[in-house]
């Protein structure tokens, strides 16, 4: 889709800026590699969407990718945990803003309750637990282990590799994609008498004394979707019938049902052993977390060395 | 009101062409790179472990992406799926690290040096 030439190029260019970016001790050239990651990214999209030129995706996409991938970029880059948490919690947002533009929103919410929410909040308790106090009166120190990166130059080289190799394959598979097939939510009206019902009642279209029509021998509500009708009878048990062109708009399926039939009736096994995973996930965190742990040798070592500098010095 | 191009794509049952599909699976790709990239350098363990969340992330965007396309729901329930596993890593994971940081005092993955085969 883009020409290898420029679709490498701009992969270099973002490989030169990510490097730049990442923490190392003396004169950091963080935000001009940081500038021209985002410039190589946004080159790229750019590129992409004059490809695509009639079909480009909706103007928010630009704004959530542009968002999300400069926060993960600071993800990465930024020296203090506790920033680059926070940095993660932005990325976790946007994304579900991509998600929403998707027309996924029960997974939009999902995500942020989840993710924003619960797990990246576990993070922070965990940094603040995990962090040496500041000895002395300095607190802007940072340790060692976070002020350097360990091997930038071929981490980087490795990750747009990585991305390059993806982005050639996807390229290449993307037009022989097949072409995208119905949506589901005709079929699903079927499975949801009770909203059908209610939709109808709602839109004046169904009197008090009517209800839907059904099977006689399997009980199935008479939804005809291949004829277009719905049949309902009124109390006397004359039928009617409904034509597509007259369903009012709450008939259609909301996102969190489709969702929420692919994930009860056509996973059921899979939501079981996502179950079994979180408990023996909250049985190994509490085993772990009462386990008592003592300062190893060389710790206790560097303890007492630090602890006679300190009264040393006083 | 909003003009027709800028909510082109946005409403659910217009189908997705292939090309716009292309522009959510680069952000998932390059998603993804930064947080390989962010796993092999950073040297902070809780850092390390927020990298494998940011490439969650990037598996989560690729898959609603083409479920969006193909207009089908299994690729929105394999994301919740990705979200179960992601916090059950989350809660294993960290503590883990809090029983590390418990016994030598420090965060650096390379206290654990010795460790490897």
């Amino acid at each position: 889709m883009i020409g290898p030439v420029i679709l490498y190029t701009l992969l270099a260019l973002g490989a030169v800026g990510v490097c730049m970016a990442l923490p190392r001790r003396g004169v950091s050239p963080q935000i001009i590699g940081a500038v021209i990651a985002a410039a190589a990214g946004g080159l790229v999209i750019v590129a992409l969407s004059l490809k695509a030129a009639p079909a480009i995706p909706n103007v928010y996409f630009y704004i959530f990718s542009v968002i999300s991938l400069g926060a993960a970029l600071r993800v990465i880059t930024h020296p203090r945990p506790v920033y680059a948490a926070l940095y993660f919690i932005l990325t976790v947002l946007s994304t579900a803003g991509m998600f929403v533009i998707l027309g996924a929103e029960f997974l939009a919410f999902a995500l942020i309750i989840v993710y924003a929410g619960a797990i990246l909040i576990t993070y922070l308790f965990v940094i603040m637990l995990a962090t040496q106090a500041p000895t002395g009166g300095d607190t802007e120190i940072l340790p060692e282990y976070d002020a350097v990166s360990r091997e930038p130059i071929a981490a980087t080289l490795a990750g747009f590799v990585l991305l390059g190799v993806l982005t050639t394959l996807m390229f290449r598979g993307l037009p022989n994609l097949p072409p995208p097939g119905k949506p589901p939510e005709e079929t699903l009206i079927v499975r949801m008498p009770g909203k059908v019902e209610t939709a109808l009642r709602n839109a004046g279209l169904m009197k008090a004394g009517e209800k839907l029509d059904r099977n006689e021998q399997t009980g199935a509500p008479a939804i005809d979707l291949a004829a277009g009708v719905v049949r309902i009878v009124d109390k006397d048990g004359v039928p009617r019938a409904i034509e597509r062109k007259d369903w009012p708009a709450g008939m259609k399926p909301a996102n969190i049902e489709g969702v929420g039939f692919s994930l009860l009736a056509d996973h059921p096994g899979a939501i079981e052993i996502a179950g079994v995973i979180l408990l023996m996930a909250m049985l190994g965190a509490v085993v772990l977390a009462r386990k008592q742990v003592e300062l190893d040798e060389e710790a206790k070592a560097r303890h007492a060395a630090k602890l006679s500098a300190e009264t040393e010095g006083v | 009101m909003l003009a027709s191009w800028m909510l082109a794509q946005s409403d659910y049952p217009i189908p997705m062409t292939n090309l716009t599909l292309g522009h959510y699976l680069f952000v998932a790709a390059a998603m993804f790179a930064i947080g390989l990239i962010g796993f092999l350098t950073r040297r902070n363990l809780i850092i390390m472990f927020l990298c494998t969340e940011l490439m969650f992330q990037a598996a989560g965007i690729a898959l609603v992406a083409f479920s969006r396309y193909h207009l089908n729901h299994t690729g929105e329930t394999f994301v919740i799926f990705v979200l179960t596993v992601a916090a059950a890593e989350a809660a294993m994971a960290l503590a883990l690290v809090v029983l590390l940081f418990r016994r030598r005092e420090s965060l650096s993955a390379e206290e654990w040096g010795q460790m490897k085969g």
